[in-house]
């Protein structure tokens, strides 16, 4: 039956996290970016929440939320602030991996190190091994493997205990591991940052020739592929989410300025122009967000179409984030481009956020292809 | 809990109104838009099926019984249907038999005795068909501002005025005319009235020929001195007497479109899947398999549905609402805004993938044609976005 209604505890839930968010890490979001961390006061309250385990499996001591409530929470935190949520420490975009994965393919060895440490896992993928910056290889010589190079920027790089890390190698089989901090080398260089997140630890790896043992090999070919196909739906609707976040953040800032601030005697709100702009903002919302927990709900039911619907989110998503990030600069006049005010970060934040996940006409392309291969010629529903 | 999924009643109407578009209304879709009428034999024949579009069911009564389980799904059900009979062709399901616009007013502001009076005569013995007159020539997204008087007589009203854009207004047995008794009182002054076909002084002046929708009767209506006995004001006197009272036919009005708008926005999605869907299959058949052509359609399919999936979502966001007896004209705005701007970008960038054979023997130009209207009708885009700012500014006390 068609339902728009959260539980009552995924209302009470995303109460705590509305609070929590628009109080505690609104207040700090400043702090956190001029320092290019997120200070370890916020990161015990939010631990102590529960927050940075939703996605984790219970076999590492997580909550294995739903994705239905998850995006709820998510959205609710990121209305505090994105950069600040994307600067958590945790096993980040690495839980929805181990989610897929599940506990008979968790090396015994890995779950230990994850449930009796503060472990943070960075995630990478390089499978576009066409692009001129790709520029990580995997080599295979004697039944051992070889990575060699620099990875793209990647989100908690810069803190990470562990890795993640998705890549075709030279014999073009995708090849899905783990690296460990304490057994595997590699350099970290922090990202020159200065458009947006730059809390969230942003960093590129290198290795020089690093090798790898068997056992920290999580799946290859395509069992490997099918494991980044289903951890990626998560990631994009949970990334979605947080982007909601922001975008409802935007949306109410503006509101109250432009209902509060005048101009010729009277409010900026009572001009069309800018009257007819937050009503954009708002149904753009509204319909990201639906976009997200139709996707939600249907990979909690494992829904044939639930890739379909992430990409298809995650496009709306990264759309949204822009427009009404820019929106809400733009109703704030000059206000809005100074840092008095948390709308420039927005703007910035969005835009680092959406050339970090994806590149929109990618997911198109990608969901199209699909789409003409299909047989069924309706729409999803 | 929240869920996309058709309950087994939604399923079952959706599957069987989705036959009857595909079987019964697709097939002459063309031919009737050639026509610019719907056949009489045709009409006759799916009204003696009981095929009707009957939107009076739509309301947001907590009275409403619900289904089998006590469950209100009246509203889903309602989208549901109305965008698979659009899919078929919309002009062919604006000229169903039924109540159509007219029946949400009568069934949310009528009394008992005229809710049996004119929403009962919809038999199959027949084709018959209500509408809903509030649009004049100088008063369409200004509702308030109607200039058709209504002079208080003995035993009723006068009514004088006219009244354009009215679908299925000259074939219509009765029709719910807004009108003021002073123009001076603004808003407070409007009532509603039900007008029966037949009443002297009640003519309808002209059709009117469209850009799209040709099938559908579009009809300008004259009141001169037309004589409306008491008992067809709607919601009766009492209603408009009762102290402190601020009930008007405006807000009659206004509350028909939080019901009929999220009708309008599912028939604005269906045709825009008909579009879709019927270039799909073409493309699919004739276009190369890879290269620039098959990206170029891969992202403009990929973006056309994804819009036509938050179109729909947001409709029946409104529609849910509805249904639970939650105020919903901000959704209703919404998913009106969302659809008729969505359906005609839709239309379009099929027909830019169908190129020049677009232009004859297909039906996605039809559709384009159709569509615009749904993005005027049941209140213009413009006045949409003016509603949700409305609410949208309202915890701050400030009016748009």
């Amino acid at each position: 039956m068609i339902s728009f209604e959260p539980t009552d505890e995924e209302k009470a839930f995303t109460e705590v996290a509305y609070k929590f968010g628009g109080e505690d890490i609104r207040r700090s979001a400043r702090e956190n970016e001029q320092k290019g961390f997120v200070h370890h006061e916020l990161i015990d309250q939010v631990n102590h929440l529960g927050f940075l385990t939703m996605e984790e499996p219970e076999s590492l001591d997580g909550m294995q939320l739903p994705l239905i409530s998850q995006v709820q929470i998510l959205e609710a935190l990121c209305y505090g602030d994105l950069g600040t949520v994307q600067g958590f420490p945790g096993l980040g975009d690495g839980a929805s991996v181990l989610r897929v994965i599940g506990d008979q393919q968790i090396h015994e060895e890995q779950r230990h190190f994850v449930k009796e440490n503060s472990c943070t896992i960075a995630f990478a993928e390089e499978v576009a091994e066409e692009m001129a910056q790709s520029r990580l290889k995997l080599t295979k010589s004697n039944n051992a493997y070889m990575l060699h190079g620099k990875s793209e920027p990647v989100r908690l790089g810069n803190i990470a205990t562990h890795l993640i890390i998705g890549i075709k190698d030279d014999a073009g089989e995708t090849i899905l591991f783990w690296l460990d901090k304490s057994r595997n080398k590699w350099e970290v260089e922090t990202c020159d940052n200065r458009l947006g997140l730059r809390e969230a630890n942003i960093a590129n790896l290198s290795f020089d020739e690093a090798s790898f043992s068997e056992n920290q090999i999580i799946a290859k070919g395509n069992n490997a592929e099918k494991i980044l196909q289903l951890a990626y739906t998560r990631i994009y609707i949970l990334q979605a989410a947080k982007q909601l976040g922001l975008m409802v953040a935007a949306l109410d800032y503006a509101t109250e300025y432009t209902a509060t601030r005048k101009a010729f005697q009277q409010p900026l709100a009572k001009f069309q122009g800018v009257s007819f702009r937050i009503a954009q903002m708002v149904m753009e919302i509204k319909m990201v967000r639906n976009h997200i927990w139709q996707a939600a709900k249907a990979t909690d039911d494992s829904h044939s179409n639930a890739e379909g619907y992430a990409l298809s989110t995650m496009f709306a998503a990264h759309k949204g984030i822009r427009f009404v990030t820019d929106s809400a600069v733009q109703l704030l006049g000059g206000h809005g481009y100074v840092q008095e005010y948390p709308v420039e970060k927005w703007m910035r934040d969005a835009q680092a956020q959406v050339i970090l996940y994806g590149r929109e006409r990618e997911f198109l392309t990608r969901r199209g292809d699909q789409i003409l291969a299909e047989t069924e010629k309706k729409v999803m529903s | 809990m929240i869920s996309f999924e058709l309950s087994e009643q939604q399923h079952q109407i959706r599957e069987m109104t989705h036959w009857f578009a595909e079987n019964e209304i697709r097939p002459i879709s063309l031919e009737a838009d050639r026509l610019g009428y719907v056949p009489e034999d045709w009409l006759e024949k799916v009204n003696q099926f009981g095929i009707q579009l009957n939107t009076s069911s739509i309301s947001n009564s907590k009275n409403e019984s619900g289904n089998k389980k006590g469950v209100r799904e009246g509203n889903r059900m309602a989208v549901i249907a109305t965008e698979e009979l659009a899919w078929g062709d919309p002009a062919i399901a604006l000229s169903l038999p039924g109540a159509g616009l007219g029946g949400p007013p009568i069934q949310s502001s009528g009394t008992q005795e005229q809710k049996e009076r004119f929403l009962t005569i919809f038999k199959n013995d027949k084709p018959r068909w209500g509408a809903y007159a509030l649009t004049e020539p100088e008063a369409g997204s200004d509702a308030s501002n109607i200039q058709t008087i209504a002079t208080k007589v003995d035993g009723g009203y006068l009514i004088n005025g006219q009244k354009i854009f009215i679908t299925n207004g000259g074939r219509a047995s009765w029709v719910v005319v807004f009108a003021t008794v002073d123009p001076a009182l603004g808003r407070a002054g409007q009532r509603a009235f039900v007008i029966e076909k037949g009443t002297p002084g009640f003519t309808c002046s002209r059709l009117v020929e469209k850009m799209g929708l040709r099938a559908n009767e579009t009809a300008e209506l004259l009141f001169e001195d037309c004589f409306v006995p008491i008992d067809n004001l709607l919601g009766g006197e009492e209603m408009y007497e009762k102290k402190n009272s601020k009930r008007s036919g405006f807000q009659t009005a206004m509350q028909t479109f939080d019901s009929t708008r999220p009708i309008v926005a599912s028939m604005a999605i269906g045709i825009a899947r008909a579009a879709y869907e019927y270039t799909l299959e073409i493309v699919q058949q004739g276009f190369p398999v890879s290269g620039k052509y098959h990206q170029m359609a891969a992202e403009m399919f990929a973006e056309m549905e994804g819009m036509i999936n938050a179109a729909r979502l947001v409709t029946w966001e409104a529609a849910w609402k509805a249904d639970q007896g939650i105020p919903n004209a901000k959704e209703a705005a919404i998913c009106k805004a969302v659809a008729g701007k969505m359906a005609l970008d839709v239309c379009a960038k099929s027909l830019e993938l169908l190129g020049p054979i677009g232009l004859e023997g297909h039906i996605v130009e039809k559709l384009f044609r159709d569509v615009k209207v749904f993005d005027l009708f049941e209140g213009t885009n413009e006045i949409q976005h003016l509603v949700i700012a409305r609410r949208q500014y309202e915890p701050y006390g400030i009016r748009v």
